[in-house]
């Protein structure tokens, strides 16, 4: 691979390629330039399967302000204690090294679809060919009373997306006082990842038993049940964590009271606890909806699902927690790893004048732990019908774990090892 | 040209550094040269067996610690038999028997033609 001949083309095309319509950039001996926003596991997935789908034939830059990847899969075991960030921290190195993406450090906060630049926060302005966005969801805190202020002073925290508010949300429960109360509260579906909050409850719980038995955590869920893996769920509830965990669905939050510690809702009475996880309703990221893309309720952005292309933008395709799901699709990791892999073969297609792939497919696979070792799983094979023009999927296919089990355990690991080293190594 | 997906299989992999093995897999062989264009059925063959390597690891290569049952070991013609028993439910397992089903024989055979060792 020659790497220096792609760092001098693709600074070449920054200057020269603004305004142009087409993709016909092939036929000049300049390569097409994908720009991708998010290297996550939808947005480095695609960086990555565009350069190996096109054999380098395509330049690709791929824009993240964070310096690291850390997984929200199984960042709900460093809450519970049993894994420490390194675990499910790991470097981009390889994707500058091993597959020529340039990588800059920054965030994307505007967008021109018209002349097709993005800016980064530093000033800089890319061009491109193609845009990816990728930015998985942003959290609507305003929709709940007190949520953004007490958020910003980490009297509340999410920890959904994992970082530094999930190493302050273990210190949270490490500095509970044995009888103390851990509320959990869970927007309305569709959030990211529909078992997450669940599998939180469980490390919360399985950490309540050995360290805090007088503590509880109570979970209080907008939706009217368990969203995900349900009946497991519940049996692990009541089979590993009797006393531990209480549930109470249908609870809606409406507002926080960061003085007095205390949730309100919109009929039930208040809820006063020592630590507060509340999960505020989630949305499209931010450079979605600032570009006009998220045009389902302002929240979602709809796509084409045959390319993901955005239904609202030319030259633009969207992956991931952003994009109103097919039907049955969940936002995870997994799915937005599999997106990638339809966009950039659709991309390097129209890059090469071929067709688009009629009939892709994508898959969804999910493991939860409910304590240190024993894990289920849900997963799901999604085909493209072309006569609904989506993802379907396919009836007879797919399904849970019988119960919890070690054996999935270990799976749930290599996954995690696989899949980031798919994605972003 | 198709030397980019699944062509790296010689000998074990297990003896190779990790760098090798990126090498081998990701990236222009001598049979190959960068930027070559790429062709449809490399392309769509391509990314059908990439929804694989999700768990399975890029080119059907897991990293070295990750332990879900490697699958670079087997044939084209041992990876479709597997799946095909997995799908019509004479082959036990914990979720392959439940996403067998979800690929047609046709896409199971592309598949295992791509990332069964050649």
């Amino acid at each position: 691979m020659n790497r220096r001949l792609f760092l001098g083309q693709s600074a070449a095309l920054i200057g020269t390629t603004a305004g142009m319509n087409k993709l016909a950039l092939a036929s000049k001996k300049t390569k097409a330039h994908v720009v991708v926003v998010g290297a996550g596991y939808g947005g480095a997935t695609t960086a990555k399967y565009l350069r190996m789908l096109s054999n380098e034939g395509i330049a690709v830059t791929l824009v993240e302000p964070n310096g690291e990847f850390i997984s929200c899969p199984l960042s709900n075991l460093v809450i519970g204690g049993s894994e420490q960030m390194s675990a499910i921290t790991t470097p981009y190195d390889g994707l500058p090294s091993k597959y020529g993406i340039k990588m800059v450090k920054g965030r994307v906060d505007k967008v021109d679809p018209n002349k097709k630049t993005v800016t980064i926060n530093d000033g800089t302005t890319l061009s491109y060919d193609k845009l990816v966005l990728a930015p998985g969801i942003d959290m609507n805190f305003d929709a709940i009373e007190g949520l953004t202020q007490a958020n910003r002073d980490g009297v509340t925290l999410q920890a959904w997306k994992a970082g530094p508010e999930t190493v302050a949300l273990r210190k949270q429960l490490v500095d509970m006082p044995d009888g103390g109360v851990f509320a959990l509260a869970i927007p309305l579906a569709p959030y990211r990842c529909p078992p997450g909050p669940y599998e939180r409850a469980c490390q919360v719980a399985n950490y309540l038993k050995k360290n805090k038995p007088k503590s509880k955590i109570i979970v209080v869920d907008a939706n009217p049940d368990v969203s995900s893996k349900g009946k497991l769920f519940k049996q692990a509830w009541s089979d590993m964590y009797d006393g531990f965990i209480e549930y109470r669905p249908a609870h809606r939050v409406t507002a926080v009271d960061a003085k007095t510690k205390t949730i309100k809702f919109e009929f039930e009475e208040d809820l006063k606890a020592n630590v507060l996880n509340i999960l505020p309703p989630m949305r499209a990221g931010n450079i979605v909806r600032d570009t006009g893309l998220a045009n389902m309720n302002d929240r979602w952005a709809e796509v084409r699902f045959l390319d993901f292309a955005s239904t609202q933008s030319k030259d633009i395709h969207i992956v991931g927690d952003s994009i109103q799901t097919a039907p049955n699709m969940p936002k995870s990791g997994h799915m937005a790893n599999q997106h990638a892999k339809v966009v950039a073969a659709a991309i390097v297609a129209e890059v090469n004048d071929f067709p688009v792939n009629p009939q892709p497919v994508v898959t969804n696979t999910c493991y939860s732990f409910v304590n240190d070792s024993d894990v289920v799983h849900v997963a799901s094979v999604h085909q493209y019908v072309p006569d609904q023009a989506t993802f379907i999927p396919v009836k007879g296919a797919g399904g849970l774990s019988p119960e919890p089990n070690q054996l999935e355990g270990v799976y749930a690991w290599g996954w995690a090892k696989n899949i980031w080293a798919d994605s972003v190594a | 040209m198709k030397c980019n997906f699944g062509s790296m299989r010689k000998g074990s992999l297990k003896h190779l550094s990790a760098a090798a093995i990126l090498v081998a897999a990701g990236f222009a062989t001598p049979a190959m040269a960068s930027g070559d264009k790429v062709d449809p059925q490399f392309v769509y063959n391509s990314a059908l067996a990439a929804t694989c390597a999700s768990c399975h690891g890029t080119n059907g290569v897991s990293v070295a610690d990750a332990r879900v049952p490697w699958i670079n070991t087997l044939t084209p013609k041992e990876m479709a038999k597997a799946m095909l028993e997995y799908k019509n439910g004479t082959r036990n397992g914990t979720i392959m028997p439940q996403l067998a089903k979800g690929y047609t024989d046709e896409q199971i055979e592309i598949i295992a033609q791509v990332l069964g060792k050649k």
